[in-house]
C-alpha cells in the first residue's frame, strides 16, 4: 500500500504498462551511486506495480518477481537503469547521476516538470554548473550562463553591494525591472538567505507563458532558486571554504606628484599650486593585503521518513577599499517528514543570516577624491591630524575614515512550511505558509574631529550621531490542490490550482543628534547632544514610516502531453493588487504555450544524426505591481511649517493626484524556440526569439496644469517593446576516458524601443536619466523618447576645436557655434548605451582528476560616456589633479567642460572572466569521502577599445553606459578553495 | 485509518475556503499620510490645511533656490545675472538665454516655474475647496465668520498667484478647482480677461480681510491685499490696457493711513536700510506682507543657493550655510549708486573679504586658489589678463560682481541667527507706487507729493551731509530717475523684470552683455511646450 502509493507520484511511468505473472522468485542487492550505498532508491519490476525502496544502506528485496522480468532503478536526478534478470537473484546496480538534460527537472513554479515537457522558455542552471570561485551573491553563481540574463555588477566586486538583474531588456519605466526572486516556492524571497553551497539549482523563467503563473509579478522574468535538501540515508558531512584576495584591475591614469611638478615646471599649473609633498590617494585608500574568508559546514541524511539538511556559514568579505567589508554568519535547516502512510508530507525550511557591514569605505565619491586631488598636498598635517585641501568639492577621504562609522546590523530570517496530503491518487492538497523579516540597524556617527564637524560650521565643533532603523517582513499563505494522471497510456495529464495571499510591510525610525562634547558615547547616547535644545545647533530630525500593501491571487495551469510528442500548457492567474485604484483591482493573466518534439516522430527515427528537435511557442501576458504603496489614493502629507499665531506647526496638503484607475502594466510577450541535440547530443542547444510589448507603463507623467494640483500623476501610459533572440549552444568536441572538453556559449540579441509616452490625457515629451554631475550641472546624458530607443546618449555634436581650444557644436542648421548659443533644438541623439549583444563563451577540459575552466564574457554594440574624461581629462579642471588625458589627447582643448559626443566612444569589450583550475584528490580513506582543490581567477583580462577603465557598466534600467566620475575600483579576484566531503 | 484521514482532508479543504473567502480584500491602510476624511476636527487643522501653500509659494516666490518666479524675474532684467564660472555655471546654457532673452518655449526651469506656481493654484484651490465642504463649523469649534474670514484670506492669495502668472505667462486659463483623475482641459483666457478676474476676486474680498496684526504675521491680511491691488492697478496699463493710477493712490492710502492695520501700529517707513531685512524683521515696521521663515521653527529662509558663496565664504561671514556662487550684480546694476549711497556699502558684499571679524583673508577655490577672494565690479577672465573687456556671460571668475548682503543672517552665534522673514511688500513700495502713479497721471512729471514720497525713502540711504545734494526735486526726479531709483531701492527683491516692463525697457534696452531684443513679444514668457503638449486648449503666446 505505502509503496505503491509513493510510487503514484514519483514514478508515474511505472504504471504505464501491466505485466502479467509468470513464475516467481525473490531478488535483492545493493543500489549504490559513485559514492556509496543510494538509500531511497525505487526499484520496481517493470510493467508492474511491484516495487520497494532500498533501505538505509542501499540494500533492497523484491519478493515474487517473475522469472523473465526485467527491473528498473531510478531515483531522482540519477538516470534510469532497466536491467533484465536473466534468471539472477542479486542485482547489484550502480546508478549514474543524470547529466542528460532531457532528463532535468526543471523548476516552474508551483511545481516541476521535466525538461522535455517544457513548452515554455526556462533556463535551468544546476548547482555543478555555476561559476565557480567566492561568489558575492547568488546571482554571481549563473552570470553570463542564462542567455538574456544580464548580470551586472556594477560596484565591481564591493561586498555590500547587489548586482543588478534585468531579463530580456527593460520592462517598466518606474515599477520592478529586476526578476521576481523565488526561493524554495516564497515569492520575493531575500537573497542574503543564499550561500553559494546551499544552493541545488537556479531555473529562470524567461518568457510570458512561463512567467504567467505569477501574475502582477511576472514582467520582468521569474529566479525560482531551490536549496539542497536531504537524502535518505547515512549522513553525509561536507565542509566548503574558500580564502579570497582583491588586486587592483586598472588604476585610472591621473597625474603623480612628480608629472604634476612637471606640468608647474612647464608653466601649464601655477607654480603656487605645489604643496610640497608626494602622496597617492588612491593607494592609500586600499586594503590592499584584503583577504575574505568563507566557511560552510553541512549535514544531510535521514531515515526513509525524514530526511534532514543543516548547514551554517560563516563569511567575511572583505573589498579591496580600507573599511568595505561584510561579515556574516548563520544557517540553513530544512526538514522533510512523511507520516500518516506516506499521505501526508511536511517540509519546512528554517534560514537566518546575520551580518555586519561596514559601509564606511568604498565610498565612490572617496575615489573621486583619488583621481583629483593635488597629488603634492599632504594628507596630514605635521601634527599628525588630517591635511583638508579646499578646492572645489575636495576632502580627504582618509580623514572621513578615521573620524566616521556607518555600519550596518542586519538580520534577515525566513520560515516555512508545507503540509500536503495525498488526497486520492493523483491528487493532492498543500498548504504553505511562509514568512520572511528583514531587520537592520544603522550607526552613524561623525567624530569632534570629522572635518564637518569643525568649530566654524553650524555643528561648532561638536559631534554628530544618527541611528537609523528598518523593518519589512512579509508573510505568505498558498492553498494549492494538483492532479497528475494518465489516461489510455498516452494522455499525461497535470493540473493544479490555487490561491495566493501576501502580505508585506514596512516600518522605519531614525533619530540623530549633534552637540556631543565628547566622542566617548560614539552613536550609543543619543540623549547626551545638546542639539535638542540648543537652538543654535543643526535642527535634530526625527522619522519614523510604516505602509504595507496587500496582493491576492487565484491561479490555474493545465498542462497535457500526447505520447510524448505533443505539449500544451494552460495558465491563468487572477490577481489583484492593494495598490491599484479602486476601478482596477483585479487583472487577468492567461498564458498558452505548445510543444512538439519532432524527434519523436517516427518519421525522424532513421535520421540518427539527430537525437532531438522540438519546437515550442508561447504567448504570456504578465503584469507588474512593484510600485510604491499609495499611489491612487487621495491623501494629505505634510508640507512643512508655518506658524500660526507664532507657533509652527506642520501644514498638509494633497500629497499627489489622486488616480483610482491605476493599474498594472501588462506585458504580452510571443516566445518562439527551438531545441536540438546533435550526435548523440554531443552537439545540444537552444535557440529563442522573442517579442515582447509592455503597455500601460507607470510613470509620473506631467499632469496638465492648471487643472490637476500636482504637477504630475503617477498613471498608465507608455509602452515598451522589446525583441530578441537567445542562443545556448553545448558542445563536446573530445570525450575519452581520460579526457573532455566542454564547451558551452550562450548569445543574445536584444533591442529595446519606448513606443509610446503619451495617450490622449496624459504625456512625456521624454524622459531623461543620467544627470552629469556638478559643477556646470552640464544636464541629463540619456533621454528617452517616444519611438526611440531605450539608453540614447543625447546631446550636442562636436564640431571641432577653435584656435584657442574653444569648443565649437554643430547647430540644428548645420553651422557651427559656441556653447553659449546652444539651446535645446541643437541636440540629438549621439549614441547609445545599451549593448546589443551579449555573449559568453565556456570551456571545460576534464583530465583524470583535474579540471579546467575558462571562461570569456562579453558585451557589444553599444557606446559609453567617459565623463571621467570630460571632467577631469581637462584642464580646466585645474587647481584640481588631471587625467594625463588632459595634456596628450585632449591637450587643444582649452575650454570648461561640456557634454558632447567627443565623450562618447564605443565599449565592447571580451572579458576572461573566470578561470578554475581543479584537482579532485584520489582519497583511500575511511573517513575522508572526497576532497576537491580549486584556484579560481575573476576578471582576470579585458579586451576592449575603451579608455577608460573598464567597459563594464550600468547596463540594465534607464541609465546605462555611464562611466561615471566617481567610482569603486575594479579588481582582479584570486581564490582559493577546499571542498571535503565526509 | 481512514476516518483519520479523511478528518485531516476536510479539514484542510475547510482551511483552503476559508482563508479563500476572507482574504480577498485589497483596501490599504494609510500610516504616514493622512486621510482628509480624518482630518479637518479642529481650528488648528483647518489652519494647517489653509497655510499649506505658503509653504509652498516660497519655492516660487523667494529667492530660495527653486526656479519659479524670482529666478525669471531677476535674470531676465538688468541687475542680476548668473554667468558662467570657469567650469562652474554653465547648466545647460540656460542663465545665458536668461540674460540674452532667447528662451525657447522648451526651457526646463521654465517649465519648473509653471508648475511650481500652478501647484500654488492647486493648493489654494484644495484648501477653498475642504474648508467650504465644512457644513457645521461649530462641530469643530468654529464659527462661520471665521470660516469665512479664512476663505477671503484663501481668495486673496489664489488672485495673488494669478496676478504673478499673468505676470509671466499674460494670457492663461482661469480655473478655480482641481481635477479628479481626468484632465478637465481649461481654455486659455485673454490676459485682459485674467485681469478682470483678478481685480474682481480682489476687490470682493479684500475688504474682506482681517487687519495686520502680530498675531496674523505671515498672513494675507488687508495690507497684503491692498499691496497687491496697488501692483495690479500700478500695472494695469500694460495688463489690461487701461491705466488705473486712481485706482492704485487709494489702494495705496488704505495702507499709508493705517486703514489696513499693520505690524505694532500703522506701518512706517523703517529708519534705517537694516532693520526690514535684519534676522529680527519679523515684526518689521515697514512689513505689509511676508513668509514667516523660522530657523528655529524648521523653516530657514535660505538664500544661499542663489545668493552665497562656496564653503569658503561661510567663514566670512561666520555662518554654517554656503551656496553655488551663482548670482552675480551685473557691474551696471552696482555702478548706478552713487559713492555715497550708503546701500552700496550695506547691502553688498565687494572687494577683499576677510574671516569674520579678522583681518585673515578668505581664499579662493578656483580661478584665485589659495589666493586672497576679491570680489570685483567686472565679469570677465581678469585672472587671464583680461583686466580691460566688459566680460561677458560666459567670462565669469570665482569672485566676478559685487555679491548679495541685503538680507543678513548674523552669524551663527546670535540668538536670532538666520530667523529672517522674506518680505513680500514693504511700505516702502507702496511710497513709489503711489509716487509713480501720481508722476503718470501727471503726464510722467513729478509734482511735490510724488517728490516728497521718494525722498522720505531715499534719505535713509545717505548721510545728513550728504542729503542735500542728492535729494530729489520736481524737476530732478524724471521717469528714468524713478527706475533707477527703484532700481537701487528694490534690488535683489525680485521685482525687476515687471519694472522694467512697465517703463517699456525690457525689450529696448541695453545693459552689460544684453543687446536690446526689440521683440515685444519677449515680454510674456512662452507657454511651455510639454503643457500646450498636455492641453490642447492652452494657446502659445504670440512670437513663440
Amino acid at each position: 500500500m505505502k509503496t505503491n502509493l509513493l510510487r503514484s507520484i514519483v514514478l508515474p511511468l511505472a504504471l504505464l504498462c501491466f505485466g502479467f505473472a509468470q513464475a516467481q522468485s525473490t531478488v535483492s542487492g545493493v543500489v549504490s551511486d559513485q559514492n556509496g550505498p543510494l538509500p531511497g532508491a525505487n526499484v520496481v519490476v517493470k510493467g508492474t506495480t511491484n516495487g520497494t525502496q532500498t533501505d538505509f544502506d542501499g540494500n533492497y528485496e523484491l519478493t515474487n518477481v517473475p522469472d523473465g522480468a526485467t527491473l528498473v532503478f531510478s531515483y531522482v536526478s540519477f538516470k534510469t537503469k532497466e536491467v533484465p534478470l536473466n534468471g539472477q537473484t542479486t542485482l547489484n546496480i550502480t546508478l549514474e547521476e543524470d547529466t542528460q538534460s532531457l532528463e532535468e527537472v526543471v523548476v516552474v513554479g508551483y511545481g516541476t516538470q521535466n525538461k522535455k515537457e517544457i513548452t515554455t522558455a526556462v533556463s535551468s542552471v544546476k548547482a555543478e554548473d555555476f561559476i565557480q570561485g567566492g561568489a558575492r551573491s547568488p546571482m554571481d553563481l549563473i552570470q553570463g550562463k542564462v542567455a538574456g540574463l544580464n548580470i551586472t555588477k556594477t560596484q565591481g566586486n564591493n561586498p555590500n553591494s547587489d548586482s543588478s538583474i534585468q531579463l530580456r531588456g527593460v520592462s517598466s519605466l518606474s515599477g520592478d525591472i529586476a526578476p521576481l526572486i523565488v526561493i524554495d516556492g516564497i515569492p520575493g524571497g531575500d537573497l542574503d538567505l543564499l550561500q553559494q553551497d546551499d544552493i541545488a539549482s537556479i531555473d529562470v523563467l524567461k518568457d510570458g507563458s512561463a512567467a504567467a503563473i505569477y501574475g502582477t509579478r511576472g514582467n520582468a522574468g521569474v529566479i525560482l532558486i531551490t536549496t539542497k535538501k536531504g537524502r535518505t540515508g547515512k549522513t553525509v558531512t561536507e565542509y566548503n571554504t574558500y580564502i579570497q584576495s582583491e588586486f587592483v584591475d586598472k588604476k585610472p591614469d591621473y597625474l603623480s606628484a612628480s608629472e604634476f611638478r612637471d606640468l608647474i615646471d612647464q608653466g601649464v599649473i601655477s607654480a603656487d599650486q605645489d604643496f610640497g609633498h608626494s602622496t597617492d590617494l588612491y593607494d592609500e585608500l586600499l586594503n590592499k593585503s584584503n583577504l575574505s574568508q568563507y566557511h560552510n559546514l553541512s549535514m544531510s541524511g535521514g531515515s526513509e521518513s525524514t530526511t534532514f539538511r543543516a548547514s551554517v556559514f560563516f563569511n567575511d568579505a572583505k573589498g579591496l577599499p580600507k573599511q568595505n567589508s561584510r561579515e556574516q554568519f548563520g544557517g540553513r535547516f530544512s526538514i522533510n517528514h512523511k507520516a500518516l502512510d506516506d499521505k501526508l508530507t511536511i517540509q519546512s525550511n528554517l534560514a537566518a543570516n546575520f551580518i555586519n557591514a561596514n559601509l564606511l569605505g568604498g565610498g565612490t565619491g572617496d575615489f573621486e577624491q583619488a583621481i583629483q586631488r593635488n597629488p603634492t598636498a599632504p594628507l596630514y598635517n605635521e601634527d599628525g591630524t588630517f591635511y583638508e585641501t579646499e578646492a572645489y568639492n575636495n576632502y580627504n577621504p582618509l580623514h572621513r575614515l578615521a573620524d566616521r562609522i556607518y555600519e550596518r546590523q542586519e538580520e534577515v530570517f525566513s520560515g516555512d512550511i508545507r503540509l500536503s496530503l495525498e488526497v486520492a491518487k493523483g491528487l493532492n492538497a498543500s498548504v504553505f505558509g511562509s514568512y520572511v523579516r528583514t531587520n537592520y540597524n544603522d550607526r552613524i556617527f561623525r567624530s569632534k574631529n570629522d572635518w564637518d564637524q569643525r568649530e566654524s560650521t553650524e555643528y561648532q565643533g561638536t559631534a554628530y550621531a544618527k541611528k537609523f532603523n528598518h523593518l519589512d517582513w512579509s508573510k505568505t499563505l498558498e492553498a494549492t490542490l494538483d492532479y497528475q494522471t494518465t489516461i489510455a497510456e498516452v494522455h499525461d495529464i497535470g493540473a493544479i490550482i490555487g490561491y495566493s495571499y501576501q502580505y508585506s510591510t514596512a516600518e522605519e525610525f531614525s533619530a540623530d543628534n549633534s552637540g556631543f562634547t565628547t566622542d566617548g558615547f560614539l552613536d550609543w547616547n543619543l540623549g547626551a547632544g545638546t542639539g535638542i535644545t540648543d537652538t543654535s545647533l543643526p535642527r535634530p530630525e526625527l522619522y519614523s514610516f510604516k505602509d504595507d500593501n496587500t496582493l491576492v491571487g487565484f491561479f490555474g495551469r493545465v498542462n497535457y502531453g500526447f505520447a510524448d510528442k505533443y505539449f500544451a500548457q494552460f495558465v491563468l492567474r487572477r490577481e489583484g493588487s492593494s495598490r491599484f485604484g479602486d476601478n482596477h483591482k483585479w487583472g487577468n493573466f492567461p498564458a498558452a504555450s505548445v510543444g512538439w518534439a519532432i524527434s519523436e516522430e517516427n518519421f525522424m527515427q532513421d535520421i540518427q544524426a539527430i537525437s532531438l528537435l522540438k519546437l515550442r511557442a508561447g504567448y504570456g501576458v504578465t503584469g507588474n505591481q512593484g510600485i510604491p504603496n499609495y499611489q491612487s489614493l487621495t491623501t494629505l502629507s505634510d508640507g512643512g511649517v508655518y506658524p500660526q499665531g507664532g507657533v509652527y506647526y506642520q501644514t498638509y496638503g494633497a500629497a499627489r493626484n489622486a488616480n483610482p484607475n491605476l493599474k498594472w502594466e501588462e506585458k504580452h510577450e510571443i516566445n518562439l524556440g527551438l531545441d536540438f541535440g546533435l550526435l548523440q547530443n554531443r552537439l545540444s542547444g537552444s535557440i529563442d526569439v522573442y517579442q515582447r510589448k509592455t503597455k500601460d507603463l507607470l510613470y509620473n507623467y506631467s499632469a496638465q496644469q492648471p487643472g490637476f494640483v500636482r504637477g504630475s500623476i503617477f498613471t498608465n501610459v507608455g509602452e515598451l517593446e522589446n525583441k530578441g533572440i537567445e542562443v545556448v549552444l553545448s558542445a563536446i568536441p573530445i570525450s575519452s576516458e581520460n579526457f573532455q572538453w566542454n564547451i558551452d556559449f550562450t548569445g543574445s540579441y536584444q533591442s529595446n524601443e519606448l513606443s509610446k509616452l503619451s495617450d490622449e490625457n496624459f504625456q512625456a515629451n521624454w524622459l531623461e536619466f543620467g544627470g552629469l554631475p556638478s559643477p556646470g550641472n552640464l544636464g541629463n546624458a540619456i533621454r528617452l523618447e517616444e519611438g526611440g530607443s531605450v539608453g540614447n546618449f543625447y546631446g550636442k555634436r562636436f564640431a571641432g576645436f577653435t584656435d584657442e581650444g574653444k569648443w565649437l557644436f554643430y547647430k540644428a542648421d548645420g553651422s557651427t557655434a559656441s556653447a553659449s548659443e546652444m539651446n535645446e533644438n541643437d541636440l540629438s541623439v549621439i549614441g547609445n548605451g545599451v549593448p546589443k549583444y551579449n555573449a559568453s563563451l565556456g570551456n571545460r577540459f576534464t583530465y583524470k582528476n583535474f579540471d579546467l575552466t575558462i571562461f570569456f564574457r562579453g558585451k557589444f554594440a553599444y557606446d559609453i560616456l567617459n565623463t571621467k574624461d570630460l571632467y577631469f581629462g581637462n584642464k580646466k579642471w585645474l587647481p584640481n589633479n588631471l587625467l594625463k588625458s588632459a595634456v596628450t589627447k585632449h591637450n587643444q582643448l582649452d575650454d570648461d567642460p561640456q557634454y558632447s559626443d567627443y565623450y562618447i566612444e564605443s565599449g565592447d569589450f571580451v572579458k576572461l572572466d573566470n578561470v578554475t583550475l581543479g584537482y579532485n584528490v584520489p582519497l583511500e580513506s575511511r573517513y575522508l569521502e572526497s576532497m576537491r582543490i580549486y584556484v579560481t581567477g575573476k576578471n582576470l583580462a579585458t579586451f576592449t577599445g575603451y579608455s577608460g577603465i573598464d567597459p563594464e557598466l550600468q547596463d540594465t534600467g534607464f541609465t546605462t553606459g555611464i562611466d561615471g566620475r566617481d567610482f569603486y575600483p575594479r579588481t582582479k579576484t584570486w581564490t582559493l578553495g577546499f571542498n571535503f566531503r565526509f | 485509518m481512514k476516518k483519520h484521514l479523511y478528518s485531516i482532508q476536510s479539514f484542510v479543504i475547510a482551511g483552503l475556503l476559508l482563508f479563500t473567502g476572507a482574504c480577498t480584500d485589497l483596501d490599504e491602510s494609510v500610516y504616514s499620510d493622512l486621510k482628509k476624511e480624518n482630518f479637518f476636527n479642529d481650528k488648528t487643522e483647518v489652519l494647517q490645511a489653509a497655510l499649506r501653500p505658503f509653504t509652498h509659494m516660497q519655492a516660487w516666490l523667494a529667492p530660495t533656490g527653486a526656479n519659479g518666479y524670482y529666478y525669471h524675474s531677476a535674470l531676465s532684467a538688468d541687475q542680476v545675472a548668473w554667468a558662467q564660472k570657469g567650469k562652474h555655471g554653465y547648466d545647460g546654457g540656460d542663465h545665458f538665454r536668461q540674460h540674452y532673452h532667447t528662451w525657447t518655449s522648451n526651457e526646463g526651469r521654465m517649465r519648473g516655474a509653471w508648475e511650481l506656481m500652478w501647484t500654488g493654484v492647486g493648493y489654494v484651490n484644495g484648501a477653498i475647496e475642504d474648508i467650504s465642504a465644512l457644513e457645521n463649523p461649530q462641530d469643530i469649534g468654529m464659527s462661520q465668520e471665521e470660516i469665512n474670514s479664512i476663505l477671503a484670506e484663501l481668495y486673496v492669495l489664489r488672485a495673488f498667484h494669478y496676478m504673478k502668472i499673468m505676470d509671466l505667462w499674460g494670457n492663461v486659463p482661469i480655473v478655480t478647482e482641481n481635477a479628479q483623475s481626468t484632465p478637465i482641459n481649461p481654455e486659455t483666457k485673454p490676459r485682459a480677461e485674467v485681469f478682470a478676474f483678478i481685480q474682481s476676486e480682489l476687490e470682493q474680498y479684500v475688504p474682506q480681510l482681517p487687519k495686520y496684526s502680530e498675531e496674523l504675521i505671515g498672513r494675507t491680511t488687508q495690507t497684503a491685499g491692498y499691496a497687491i491691488l496697488a501692483e495690479l492697478y500700478l500695472n494695469a496699463e500694460e495688463w489690461s490696457g487701461t491705466a488705473m493710477w486712481d485706482e492704485c493712490i487709494a489702494a495705496c492710502d488704505m495702507i499709508i493711513e493705517g486703514q489696513a492695520g499693520g505690524l505694532n501700529g500703522a506701518p512706517q517707513l523703517a529708519d534705517d536700510l537694516l532693520a526690514t531685512f535684519s534676522n529680527t524683521n519679523q515684526t518689521a515696521s515697514e512689513s505689509l506682507y511676508q513668509i514667516a521663515y523660522s530657523r528655529k521653527g524648521g523653516f530657514t529662509f535660505n538664500w544661499g543657493g542663489f545668493y552665497m558663496g562656496y564653503g569658503n565664504m561661510s567663514r566670512a561671514l561666520d555662518v554654517g550655510y554656503s551656496g553655488w556662487n551663482a548670482f552675480s550684480v551685473i557691474p551696471s546694476a552696482f555702478d548706478a549708486y552713487a559713492e555715497n549711497d550708503l546701500r552700496k556699502e550695506q547691502w553688498f558684499l565687494f572687494g577683499p573679504q576677510y574671516e569674520y571679524g579678522t583681518e585673515i583673508p578668505i581664499l579662493g577655490t578656483e580661478e584665485y586658489n589659495e589666493e586672497p577672494l576679491i570680489y570685483v565690479n567686472s565679469i570677465r577672465r581678469e585672472s587671464e589678463g583680461d583686466l580691460s573687456s566688459d566680460g561677458s556671460m560666459a567670462e565669469g571668475e570665482e569672485n566676478s560682481g559685487a555679491r548679495f548682503d541685503k538680507y543678513k543672517s548674523g552669524t551663527s552665534d546670535d540668538e536670532n541667527y538666520w530667523e529672517n522673514h522674506y518680505i513680500i511688500y514693504r511700505l516702502t513700495e507702496i511710497y513709489f507706487n503711489k509716487a509713480e502713479a501720481i508722476m503718470r497721471k501727471n503726464g510722467g512729471v513729478a509734482n511735490q507729493e510724488a517728490v516728497d514720497l521718494i525722498n522720505a525713502t531715499k534719505e535713509r540711504a545717505f548721510d545728513e551731509a550728504d542729503w542735500p545734494s542728492v535729494m530729489y526735486t520736481t524737476a530732478t526726479l524724471t521717469m528714468d530717475e524713478l527706475l533707477a531709483e527703484r532700481g537701487r531701492e528694490f534690488i535683489f527683491e525680485g521685482k525687476r523684470r515687471t519694472d522694467l516692463i512697465r517703463f517699456g525697457e525690457f525689450t529696448t534696452g541695453s545693459w552689460w552683455d544684453k543687446q536690446p531684443d526689440g521683440d515685444p513679444n519677449k515680454k510674456l514668457y512662452p507657454i511651455p511646450s510639454n503643457q500646450i503638449a498636455n492641453n490642447p486648449n492652452l494657446k502659445q503666446n504670440p512670437g513663440y
